[in-house]
């Protein structure tokens, strides 16, 4: 080789190195979180938003997303939509026109985010929902749109198996009624016990805002219930719980609420709140987690300086389920491309809540995923796990199918 | 049946204690000096906030902070009437009406700059049951009871027996006669703002004691107020007392025996029923 050739070859070289570099430099992926930050619906939205947060500091940590060619550090917008649907709306909007992004995560309130699930089949974004229970959030077959957590009425079956096993046969019902899901939730519960000669014989209200609970527990009282069921947001359910004891009222207590034991803590006394059912999916509490779920437990706790509700780790997951699905997607501009991915996606290994995938995938054909379903017990100061409620996902999935 | 409606009675008599306080503190500002005082609630809910910190992050006693906490709404109730009421006394109503709004809008920010966005419930420590035949009284209500028959006890004395509470009475009777009478009417509104704050206090103080303190929970709260202060007379004090506990009872039944879906409704519908038999209120005058 001559001296010239040589020359050249090196300087090929050179050219392709620094082209090589620049085509896998590094980009910026800025993913928006739409979630009530204030608010009644901030003891979920928040922990949801600071879970995503949390997540895309460990995946920046760990590398970031690898698309292609591409390596994305993830940046996060969050939005408080205060668990309102206009604000929601004009939360997406913004994140949509102004911010550009293509994936929007968080999604703690049924209202909300049913008010931008109408619109969002008509975006170039992916929406991924997190702890939003309303059924029909993913009936409509969205393409766009995936849950992580399970709809209210698919836990609210095994609820009422785990109660009319318990043998109690007329339950009080106290909730937040006027809401879709909890309605939904109250239907199953009612299904399952009616089977075993059961009845609901009471259905009173509480709204978000109320905090006296005591006009309805008398009434309830009067009526000799075997057990009371209590469906609605951590706060007012746990005045519920208290009350319920100030006014002597010695029976079994259900809920259905998925609060952290320090959000009950702050409104009512370990021993006001002993004995109590949590029927929920098998969302995070120590005992029932998986090695993921301690160290983000710990991770969480320690970044926070306070521990993560049980919901939160729906946003954590959601944004693990995205960073596969555009890695196996091998783009983050294509977001049809990435959606179709999340569908096809089995369960990535980092997440932290138990999935029960249908046909091998993390998200069914309309954009569900599925968690296993438990019965929690506050046990002197703690939820504790106490046992799973038996739950058929495709059997489910199959059902969701047919609705419109 | 007797017990249940006894029951709602004894839950609906310290949510109408609280309504009591709230609106003898509005009905005062409103009596005396004819402003719509919106920001009362707020206000109520800082006193509320001022405790629970005091109690939990200073590491005072209940009992120790509640005083603490009263003596500074009184203080507080009466920089808002210098700073905020004062410079626009003698200009047209709409002017103090806009203040009220703004006012409002500020004491909340300012609570929720100070004391975040969470719900607090003030820690007393008080979880006893009362029993009695089929009735069930939890200690803290009945505490919230009684206190607040003191303090409306306590108003009615200093208005009625003090030669302050005289000064005010002449000042809300007739301004210009109370001057010529030699009433100092400079000091009046001060002592009306800080009066009517100090019972905004103890309202929040039981609001967070009984549930808990939220952004937006003193709005719900002065809506509630302004409403008893209808249904009982605008400007009348044993008009709000009794407007007071009828709508916390009548909430109370309501929702214990039509819905609890339509509790605040129920009891806005039986105010308006009132209102079409006495439109001056229960206790008002006639025009």
């Amino acid at each position: 080789m001559s001296k010239h050739k040589f020359t050249r070859a090196c300087a090929a070289l050179a050219l392709t190195l620094v082209a090589g570099s620049s085509l896998a430099a590094e980009k910026k992926l800025t993913v928006g979180v739409a979630d009530a930050l204030t608010g009644g619906g901030a003891v979920y939205g928040l922990p949801q938003a600071n879970a995503v947060k949390m997540a895309a500091e460990e995946i920046n940590a760990a590398g970031g997303i690898k698309a292609g060619p591409d390596i994305y550090k993830i940046d996060v917008i969050a939005y408080d939509d205060k668990a309102n649907p206009t604000e929601a709306t004009n939360a997406v909007r913004k994140l949509i026109d102004r911010d550009g992004v293509k994936y929007i995560l968080g999604f703690c309130c049924s209202g909300s985010t049913s008010a931008v699930a109408s619109f969002i089949g008509n975006e170039k974004a992916v929406m991924l929902v997190g702890n939003a229970a309303e059924r029909s959030i993913t009936t409509k077959k969205i393409p766009n749109l995936v849950r992580t957590r399970p709809p209210a009425d698919y836990t609210g079956q095994a609820a009422g198996t785990f109660i009319a096993r318990k043998g109690q046969k007329r339950i009080a019902v106290l909730g937040a009624l006027d809401v879709g899901f909890y309605a939904q939730y109250v239907d199953s519960v009612e299904r399952e016990i009616k089977k075993v000669g059961g009845e609901i014989i009471a259905r009173e209200v509480f709204s978000l805002k109320d905090r006296d609970m005591t006009p309805q527990l008398t009434k309830i009282r009067g009526l000799n219930p075997d057990a009371i069921l209590v469906v609605g947001y951590v706060e007012p359910a746990a005045f519920v719980y208290r009350q319920a004891v100030e006014l002597g009222m010695n029976i079994p207590r259900y809920g259905f609420t998925s609060g952290s034991e320090e959000q009950f803590l702050r409104v009512t006394t370990s021993e006001q709140m002993e004995g109590v059912w949590d029927l929920r999916p098998t969302e995070l509490t120590l005992l029932s987690a998986s090695k993921n779920g301690v160290a983000y437990h710990a991770n969480y706790t320690k970044k926070y300086n306070a521990s993560p509700s049980p919901s939160s780790p729906y946003a954590y997951d959601q944004l693990y389920a995205l960073k596969a699905a555009i890695e196996a997607a091998g783009t983050a501009e294509n977001t049809e491309a990435v959606a179709k991915a999340l569908r096809n996606l089995a369960v990535p290994p980092q997440v932290v809540m138990q999935y029960q995938p249908v046909d091998g995938k993390m998200f069914d054909v309309n954009g569900q995923a599925y968690t296993s379903n438990g019965a929690f017990q506050w046990q002197k100061g703690k939820w504790v796990f106490v046992e799973d409620l038996p739950s058929d996902s495709k059997a489910y999935s199959q059902f969701l199918s047919t609705l419109k | 049946m007797l017990i249940e409606i006894l029951q709602q009675t004894i839950n609906g008599l310290a949510i109408g204690g609280v309504y009591v306080l709230i609106a003898l503190g509005l009905t005062t500002v409103f009596g005396i000096l004819g402003i719509a005082h919106f920001a009362h609630g707020s206000i109520s809910m800082f006193g509320g906030y001022l405790t629970y910190f005091l109690a939990t992050s200073q590491g005072l006693p209940v009992l120790a902070a509640i005083p603490v906490a009263l003596v500074a709404g009184i203080l507080l109730g009466m920089l808002v009437e210098i700073l905020a009421y004062r410079p626009v006394r003698n200009a047209n109503h709409i002017n103090a009406f806009i203040v009220a709004l703004g006012l409002t809008m500020m004491v909340e920010g300012i609570n929720l700059q100070l004391f975040g966005h969470e719900q607090v419930v003030i820690p007393t420590g008080l979880s006893r049951v009362f029993r009695l035949g089929g009735i069930t009284v939890p200690e803290l209500r009945l505490y919230v009871i009684v206190a607040a028959i003191v303090l409306v006890v306590a108003m009615m004395i200093f208005v009625e027996r003090t030669k302050t509470g005289q000064a005010i009475r002449a000042v809300a009777e007739n301004r210009d006669a109370a001057i010529l009478m030699g009433v100092n009417v400079r000091t009046i509104p001060l002592i009306v703002f800080g009066m009517s704050t100090a019972l905004g206090v103890a309202a929040g103080i039981m609001v967070g004691a009984l549930f808990a303190i939220a952004p937006g929970i003193g709005e719900g709260l002065v809506v509630k107020g302004f409403a008893v202060l209808i249904l009982g007379g605008l400007g009348s004090f044993p008009g709000a007392i009794l407007g007071g506990t009828v709508l916390g009872i009548t909430e109370s039944i309501a929702a214990g025996f039509i819905s609890s879906a339509y509790k605040d409704v129920i009891a806005f519908v039986v105010m308006i029923l009132v209102l079409l038999i006495r439109p001056q209120g229960l206790l008002g005058r006639a025009p």
